[in-house]
């Protein structure tokens, strides 16, 4: 009883916050902020994921998109300048279509949602299953039910994309030669 | 005053609530921001609350299993990858171009 | 065409002998046509801007060629008399093909007339092509000149020899487009582009008459020719089915909705129209004077030789079908005789010397037509006589053509009255001319004096005796006019500074003069109506003494007038012309028809058709055109804010779809 209403408080209370990140992430005109402010939101999910039972889970968002994902965007702000400068506000009508889309996507959610009957399951009868080694076990099962194969695509793909990340940024053109003389004697 | 709010306590419907506004807010974040670096933070929460919806249905469906966990685990790397190459993107196109604005990126228009 | 003075005689000595007999010229007799065709497309695309010299040589080489071939043919074929000169087809094509026992083919027809204008077109067009050369040296257009001389004479040719009488409409169209290249031949000068255009629009509203007669004629022999069955010949468009008995018995019989009038008269009435407007016969003769704008070579070629026969040529082709019908003969006959002597009335009073030549040629037309007329298909004199005419006048009229054309080539002056005193000046130029006047005007033992009196004999003696005394009249009108302006060309003294410092046209020049001179003196004694006849052979008349001592009485005595007028004092002329006052003026203004062409076409037509078709051309159908196009444009513009380059709005769209499919198949599943 005692559990369920902290459970309810803290939800109501987290949600309230994650939606004021949320909502201040794309209304602010300093990206800088945003991005900081997506911080707020992504570490308010985690702690969603805590009371979900997710523990691990939660440890991984802090860890990857916390700590590296938000990290790397802040790069992206300081190398394009953006942090300086505050952004020019969207048009009326831009910001107009974007509620309306949004709002309806909302709406069709939650619409479709409430007519949908869940097969729910009692929480209690739940294994506290999200400890680390049930989740790496399934990711390195073979069997049926094992993910070992989207694991391995999830790292090829990882690796694509550090190959492409530089192959993108790196100099071209009749600067790529001078780039790479500068890496050599760095 | 417990009681009250223990009858309130958060169904699967309720939970849903959740990632759907957020999603809105990415959705709106997405279609408004003017900088491309907003647009691909916007762009993260959206993805973020994806991930969520599995781990809701993962704790309220099937709570024996861990597979809604891993499916998040897996979006997260795929987000990850996203954010690597949206910013090399982004920073190649701001050494061309000196501006970050999207709206003037209509280059496949004229 | 008699043996004797044949190109290619049978001295089998020769080693071209085998090559090129008679059975290889008329299994190969589509090479007549082709030759121009060919050395046009050749000329025209490779030679032409090269080099101007070689496309006159290669051009004329064409159609000497074809000259050669023509004799030969005409000299095998008349001579293999045996099944009485048959109609024959030695190569045909499928060409259309619209169903069974519906196709329309290309190919070569050999009967008498067809190798006789064979013979006449490719003659008077080889002599025309060398004279070119000479009159034509030193002109931009050189090669142009030749181009399109091989156009017309392969046109002409393509007409001639037509089995069928969509293959002669097709040729009929390619002279009339041929001739108005050639009379806008000089595009920089404004009355040769409006001659040009005056030509090609007249001719054209008369070939509207043909392409009707045309598509009567065809509708009519395919319905009978699929009840006919297989005992018809050839195919519907053939003129071997066409003027069959077989065909022409039913078609005779279809009425219109008005009484005494059948559709046969009607459909060979508007056929006559366009024979009518090739010809130039009244009231269609409007742009003959003016096509006279031309290089003097292609007034002697097409407005002379040529194409103005094309007419009389598809009434001599097509005449059992209009023997038919009484009334379309009386038609031929009536605007035949009438245009003779109208024409031959004008021809007194003009001072150009070739609008002079255009009247006359609309007069010997006349006279060729009225022949057809006055004939039928049993009392087939006229039809002979009209092909000996045509024959004859061809050589003579060319002749003319081409001294007058020496004569302006040395003077640079069209105006007769500015010339004068050449005869000395200009001695083969001078002696040609003079057989040819001698040979217009009927004077024996010229041609002119055999067939204008074969024409007139058809007309006394078939019961035509109006039309016998307006030949007659129009005989010695003949003589006149053109010893008129022989007199005042050749005799007397130079009335300008150019005419007295004329010279003798070059060689290259003469050369088509005395050959045509010759001719002029020599055809009138083939014995023209035993290769050329219509049903029976006719028997072998001579000169009817009837006919030939009026005809040559009238000729001379034009003679006597022109010569008592216009050889000595020209006062005498101008007391006449005094004398005559307004009527003469009416004659020489060519009784205004230009002008009441003008006030109909312009004041009428324009006003009362034209007008209100361009208003509702431009109103309605350009609006209707424009309407949709603005729709389309405003579609456009609408959608394109659609694309507006911006991503954030395509993803607007792209959430919008998903919504909707997500609705969709929430609702269809659930």
């Amino acid at each position: 009883m005692l559990s369920a209403a902290v459970t309810t408080v803290l939800f109501f209370a987290l949600l309230a916050l994650a939606v004021a990140f949320a909502v201040a992430t794309v209304l602010t005109r300093r990206i800088f902020r945003s991005a900081i402010y997506l911080m707020g939101t992504l570490a308010t999910s985690a702690a969603f994921y805590v009371m979900l039972g997710a523990e691990f889970l939660a440890g991984v968002q802090i860890l990857v998109y916390v700590g590296g994902i938000v990290v790397l965007i802040v790069f992206a702000v300081m190398l394009t300048s953006s942090g300086e400068m505050l952004e020019d506000h969207p048009s009326a009508l831009r910001r107009f279509l974007g509620f309306v889309v949004a709002a309806g996507f909302c709406a069709t959610t939650v619409f479709v949602c409430f007519l949908t009957e869940f097969k729910s399951v009692a929480a209690d009868k739940a294994v506290h299953a999200g400890d680390a080694a049930a989740i790496g076990r399934k990711l390195l099962d073979r069997g049926a039910e094992g993910y070992v194969l989207p694991f391995e695509i999830i790292s090829l793909l990882l690796l694509c994309v550090v190959i492409a990340a530089i192959v993108i940024a790196r100099k071209t053109g009749a600067a790529a030669g001078s780039g790479a003389g500068a890496g050599e004697q760095g | 005053m417990i009681e009250f709010l223990a009858s309130y306590e958060p169904g699967v419907v309720t939970w849903l609530m959740l990632p759907a506004v957020l999603f809105a807010i990415g959705i709106y974040g997405l279609l408004t921001r003017r900088n491309a670096v907003g647009i691909l933070i916007s762009a993260e929460l959206a993805i973020n609350s994806a991930a969520m919806n599995f781990v809701i249905f993962n704790r309220f469906i099937t709570p024996a299993k861990v597979d809604g966990q891993v499916m998040s685990l897996f979006i997260i790397a795929a987000a990850a990858a996203e954010v690597v190459v949206g910013v090399a993107i982004f920073v190649m196109l701001f050494k061309h171009r000196r501006t970050m604005d999207v709206t003037r990126m209509d280059a496949m228009r004229r | 065409m008699s043996p004797g003075w044949m190109p290619c005689g049978d001295s089998g000595a020769r080693p071209m002998q085998h090559i090129l007999d008679y059975e290889f010229v008329l299994r190969n007799a589509w090479l007549i046509p082709a030759l121009p065709l060919v050395s046009f497309a050749i000329v025209g695309l490779f030679i032409r801007p090269r080099s101007a010299k070689l496309s006159g040589f290669v051009a004329t080489a064409a159609v000497f060629a074809s000259a050669v071939l023509a004799w030969i043919l005409a000299a095998g074929y008349f001579r293999s008399a045996e099944g009485g000169h048959a109609a024959l087809v030695p190569w045909s094509m499928e060409w259309l093909r619209f169903q069974e026992n519906l196709s329309a083919s290309v190919g070569v027809l050999v009967d008498p007339i067809s190798v006789l204008l064979m013979v006449v077109v490719t003659t008077v067009s080889f002599l025309v092509h060398l004279y070119s050369i000479g009159y034509m040296h030193g002109d931009n257009g050189f090669g142009r000149f030749f181009t399109f001389l091989n156009l017309f004479t392969f046109s002409m040719l393509g007409l001639v020899v037509a089995p069928n009488i969509v293959q002669m409409y097709v040729c009929w169209e390619l002279v009339g487009v041929s001739s108005f290249l050639l009379i806008g031949f000089y595009y920089e000068k404004p009355s040769a582009v409006a001659a040009c255009k005056k030509a090609f629009i007249v001719t054209r509203f008369a070939d509207l008459g043909f392409m009707i007669g045309v598509l009567i004629l065809g509708y009519y022999g395919y319905s009978f020719f699929t009840g006919a069955g297989s005992t018809a010949v050839g195919q519907p468009f053939d003129f071997a089915y066409l003027t069959s008995p077989a065909f022409l018995e039913k078609f005779s019989q279809v009425a219109t909705g008005v009484p005494g009038l059948t559709l046969i008269t009607v459909a060979m009435v508007l056929v006559y129209m366009g024979a009518a407007g090739k010809s130039a016969m009244f009231p269609l003769h409007i742009w003959l004077p003016d096509a006279m704008e031309g290089p003097t070579p292609v007034s002697a070629l097409i407005h002379a030789a040529t194409m103005v026969v094309a007419g009389v040529y598809l009434v001599a082709r097509m005449f059992p079908v209009f023997a038919a019908s009484e009334q379309a003969l009386m038609v031929v006959a009536g605007v035949g005789a009438f245009t003779s002597l109208f024409a031959a009335v004008i021809g007194c009073t003009q001072d150009d010397i070739k609008r002079v030549l255009a009247f006359s040629t609309l007069s010997q037309l006349g006279y060729m037509m009225f022949a057809l007329g006055v004939s039928t298909v049993h009392e087939a004199a006229g039809y002979t006589a009209s092909m000996f005419h045509l024959f004859t006048h061809a050589f003579f009229k060319a002749l003319l053509f081409l001294g007058a054309g020496a004569v302006i080539h040395a003077v640079h002056e069209n105006d007769i009255w500015k010339m004068g005193g050449l005869a000395r000046k200009m001695p083969v130029t001078h002696a040609t001319f003079l057989i040819a006047t001698l040979s217009i005007a009927g004077i024996y033992p010229f041609a002119g004096f055999f067939s204008k009196d074969e024409i007139l004999a058809a007309a006394l003696y078939g019961g035509h005796p109006i039309i016998f005394g307006t030949g007659l009249l129009v005989a010695g009108l003949t003589a006149f006019y053109m010893w008129r302006i022989y007199f005042i060309t050749f005799w007397g003294k130079a009335r300008c500074e150019k005419a007295g410092h004329a010279h003798e046209a070059p060689v290259v020049m003469l050369v088509p003069l005395v050959v045509l001179a010759a001719l002029s003196v020599v055809s009138g004694f083939v014995p023209f109506a035993e290769y050329v006849y219509l049903g029976e052979k006719p028997p072998h008349e001579g000169i009817n003494m009837g006919v030939a001592v009026p005809g040559t009485i009238a000729g001379v005595l034009g003679i006597a007038i022109a010569w008592f007028l216009y050889a000595g004092d020209a006062g005498r002329a101008s007391a006449l012309v005094a004398r005559m006052g307004g009527s003469y003026r009416h004659i020489r203004n060519k009784f205004y028809f230009d002008e009441i062409y003008i006030f109909v076409t312009k004041r009428v037509v324009f006003a009362f058709v034209a007008a209100p078709i361009a208003w509702f051309d431009r109103h309605v159908v350009d609006g209707g055109v424009n309407l949709t196009a603005w729709c389309t444009r405003t579609s456009g513009a609408v959608l394109r804010y659609l694309q507006t380059g911006q991503v954030q709005t395509y993803g607007a769209w792209f959430v919008t779809g998903v919504l909707f499919v997500t609705l969709i198949l929430w609702k269809m599943f659930m």
